[in-house]
């Protein structure tokens, strides 16, 4: 049982070698010829790519941010709101919950080719079909958030002779917060994929449509350097949101330990 | 060394039965974590002659579970030595040593009846036996009726019956419990109190029984032993002197109080 | 989850159930009102009038059965291997306390990164086939398997095991009597949402790069404005995705009490 822990190295050591031994991997394999550079490229090899095609992947990312900045309107400020609608009345909690929840079994991706049916292949669809991929768990993560406001909270703001603003302001808004930014962070995620699936699908602009470009090119370097794009955007809006997160004051509740059924869904496909 | 002379000369042996009888030497416990060590106890010895009821009290904190849990089998000590029937023990024997936990931690996927017979099962004793020897257990904590419940259909006092029928099930000459009705109201104790004086007067086993319940201490047993804390000693042996059955105006007498008095003392200091 | 509850919003309130049943009944009404009247049109959205014949004459061609075949195939080989594999992988990382400290941030990351963007470089490493839909199907699986396995060993209760050990169970006894039943009921979870994931994956590889599969008909149809089918194929796929889900979901509250 007693495991000599002070011998070994820390594990964020360790954590560190790996990642650093993936990318010296990713780096070597290629160059040594293990592996055929038209599945791996080397690692320098793809980063350069987004050098020297910076001015194209600058023009197509432009494209993907403004379609994804939209579908986030839709996605997050939908679900949060029909969330807080639905999360807050018992009726409407009791009779909508489980069938969103079931829904939410449903793989959305393959609402796509009817929406590129009805709206074209440009932008739109993609927006659409982004806001709708990252609705439902807004919706299903802010109403599970309402729903556990304290209600000791409430009753003692009323033993104070609250008014109902101020029930607002002091009780809800705060109670609430954590679990809308929470839900925030997920449906914003979930509007990137959406959005960048929907590109590689069936698009004519975009990074998602690049990907695919270069994938029919069997120009893999290029594919590669897209994908690390689309890696970046999504780990940065995910950091943002943290940092909001910290600066609001709210506490990690989702690292680590419990993995709620919220943040469950965050990479879905 | 000086706390054998605070503790009261140990009592003359009742029997020449080894078979229930309990002997601790010089016995102490370090755990090691990563924030460091605890020493929970430290020089414990005592001896507890066959059917024989003996009650641990102590504050918070003070090892007792610890030195049950040696007792048991399930810790090895890290100091000293432990005899249970007169051979040490390396590893639980459930013939030898039943154990009562706080919470009841029956698992809630079997009924009462095969929670009862889960030690036996264990052992691949024959289904006719176990189903019998589990209504017999069932029957002596007066659970006749609810074999068949899942332990969420029961009441807490139900469940520590079904608990203590589990460690009673094997017919082992020595039963630990450890603060097993700490979770129960004060009424249900009460009667949990009497239930298990009724069937330790039936079957006669040695029992060593932790507790926060002075009173509690007192009403059931032949001897109180006291703990202090910090790290956990063994300060005094308290005799019980008072005639059994004990009825209310025993129990509400000068000599209870006296004994109260003392223990609560010895805590203290 | 606590269905008890349901009912007491008022005097006159109605079963929940049945009010769900109503919403669905008006949602249908309405696609089926809405095309019909000239609200919409019924290309673009055929009726339930149109759709429900259209499955029943898609179940009868041989075509339409083998892709669906080929799709339920491929979803149930990328499952039987990324759920055992992830759970294995969850148990030698989650037994050990200082691989888990080591492991479980990387998981942890790998499982929240996207991973429909990796999906042309399966198709570089196996070409267009059914191994390269049911790896990726595994790939898009296996962090949420592990996840959710992490919840399981974390959900079995300390107490029990001491129980186990107290009463001279062997290891392989409290694996099989304890560690097992303690965790069905979020290992259930963990397989109906792994589901989702991995139907999600093997759909999306198809809809992506394939010659055959519903994922790869659906794209077809809806390029070729066959909205009617396309949206024959949408039902089926829903509603095989939520049979599956809402029959885990039922095993799941009967082994509700279990999480006490
Ligand atoms: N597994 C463990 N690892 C590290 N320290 C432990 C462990 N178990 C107990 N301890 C420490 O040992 C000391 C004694 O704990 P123990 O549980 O035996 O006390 P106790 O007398 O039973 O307390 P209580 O009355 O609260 O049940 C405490 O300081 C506790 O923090
Ligand atoms: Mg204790």
């Amino acid at each position: 049982m007693s495991t000599a822990s002070h011998a070994l190295p820390s594990p964020r050591l360790v954590r560190t070698a790996i990642v650093l031994g993936v990318l010296l991997i990713w780096e070597i394999l290629p160059r040594a010829g293990i592996v055929p550079s038209l599945f791996l490229p080397p690692m320098t090899t793809t980063l350069q790519m987004l050098v020297v095609e910076a001015p194209i992947y600058a023009r197509h990312m432009l494209v993907t941010l403004q379609e994804v900045g939209i579908a986030m309107i839709f996605a997050c400020g939908g679900g949060v709101l029909c969330g807080l609608a639905i999360g807050g009345a018992a009726s409407a909690r009791q009779i909508m919950l489980p069938m969103f929840s079931g829904l939410f079994a449903v793989p959305l991706v393959v609402l796509y080719p009817l929406f590129t049916a009805w709206f074209g292949i440009g932008s739109e669809s993609k927006i659409i079909f982004a806001s709708v991929y990252g609705f439902l768990p807004t919706l299903l993560g802010t109403a599970a958030g309402v729903q556990t406001v304290d209600r000791q909270f409430l009753i003692v703001a009323r033993s104070l002779g609250a008014t109902r603003m101020q029930k607002l302001w002091h009780v809800y808004l705060p109670a609430t917060l954590p679990t809308v930014l929470a839900a925030f962070r997920l449906g914003g995620a979930l509007a990137i994929v959406g959005v960048v699936v929907a590109e590689m699908l069936t698009s004519t602009a975009g990074i998602g449509f690049l990907i695919s470009k270069y994938r029919t090119l069997l120009d893999s370097p290029r594919v590669y350097a897209a994908v690390v794009l689309v890696l970046v955007l999504a780990i940065a809006f995910d950091g943002l949101v943290q940092v909001l997160e910290r600066r609001l004051g709210i506490a990690q509740q989702q690292s680590g330990r419990s993995v709620g059924k919220r943040s469950v869904a965050s990479a879905v496909a | 060394m000086g706390l054998k002379a605070v503790v009261s000369s140990p009592s003359p042996a009742f029997s020449t039965d080894e078979s229930g009888a309990v002997e601790v030497t010089n016995v102490g416990h370090v755990y090691e974590t990563a924030s460091g060590t605890t020493e929970a106890l430290t020089d414990i010895s005592f001896r507890v002659e066959t059917g024989r009821f003996i009650s641990i009290v102590g504050p918070s904190g003070c090892g007792k579970s610890s030195l049950l849990m040696m007792i048991a089998g399930l810790v090895q000590p890290t100091r000293g030595t432990i005899t249970a029937g007169g051979r040490p023990l390396v590893q639980p024997d459930p013939t030898r040593i039943g154990v009562v936990f706080q919470d009841a931690s029956l698992y809630p996927w079997l009924t009462a009846r095969s929670n009862v017979e889960f030690p036996l099962s264990l052992r691949h004793v024959d289904h006719k036996i176990r189903r019998e020897r589990a209504e017999e257990a069932l029957d002596l904590v007066g659970l006749a009726g609810f074999a068949d419940k899942h332990p969420h259909e029961l009441s807490g006092g139900m469940k520590q019956r079904v608990a203590l029928a589990r460690g009673l099930v094997q017919d082992p000459p020595i039963l630990l419990m450890d603060e097993p009705f700490a979770a129960l109201d004060e009424q249900t104790r009460l009667t949990m109190g009497d239930e298990v004086l009724r069937i330790w007067e039936r079957t006669r086993k040695t029992i060593i029984f932790v507790t926060h319940g002075l009173s509690e201490a007192i009403h059931l047993s032949d001897e109180v032993l006291v703990l202090t804390s910090r790290p956990g000693k063994l300060v005094d042996r308290v005799s019980v002197d008072l005639p059994r059955p004990r009825s209310f105006e025993v129990m509400g007498g000068r000599r209870f109080e006296e004994l109260r008095e003392r223990i609560w003392q010895r805590i203290r200091s | 989850m606590n269905t008890a509850t349901v009912r007491n919003t008022g005097a006159r309130s109605i079963p929940a159930p049945v009010a769900r049943a109503a919403l669905v009944a008006a949602l249908i009404a309405v696609w089926q009102v809405a095309p019909t009247v000239g609200l919409l049109d019924p290309r673009l959205l055929p009726p339930p009038s149109v759709v429900g014949p259209m499955i029943v004459q898609l179940f009868g061609e041989a075509g339409f059965r083998g892709h669906l075949a080929t799709t339920l195939l491929e979803t149930l080989v990328a499952f039987l291997v990324s759920v055992p594999v992830g759970f294995i992988m969850a148990i030698l990382i989650g037994e050990n306390k200082y691989a888990s400290d080591i492991f479980k941030p990387l998981v942890f990351f790998v499982f929240s990164i996207p991973k429909s963007i990796f999906l042309p470089l399966f198709i570089f490493a196996f070409g267009i086939s059914f191994h390269q839909k049911v790896a990726f199907g595994v790939f898009s699986t296996l962090f949420i398997v592990m996840m959710l396995s992490f919840a399981a060993i974390e959900s079995v209760r300390r107490d029990h095991l001491v129980v186990a050990r107290s009463y001279g169970a062997t290891r392989m006894q409290t694996v099989l009597r304890v560690y097992l039943p303690g965790m069905t009921p979020v290992l259930l979870e963990a397989i109906r949402v792994s589901m989702i994931f991995n139907f999600t994956g093997i759909l999306l590889a198809e809809m992506y790069a394939s010659r055959e599969g519903l994922g790869n008909v659906i794209e077809q149809w809806g390029q070729g404005f066959q909205l009617d089918r396309l949206m024959a194929t949408i039902v089926v796929i829903a509603a095989i995705a939520i049979v599956f889900n809402e029959t885990i979901r039922a095993l799941e509250s009967r082994c509700e009490h279990w999480r006490e």
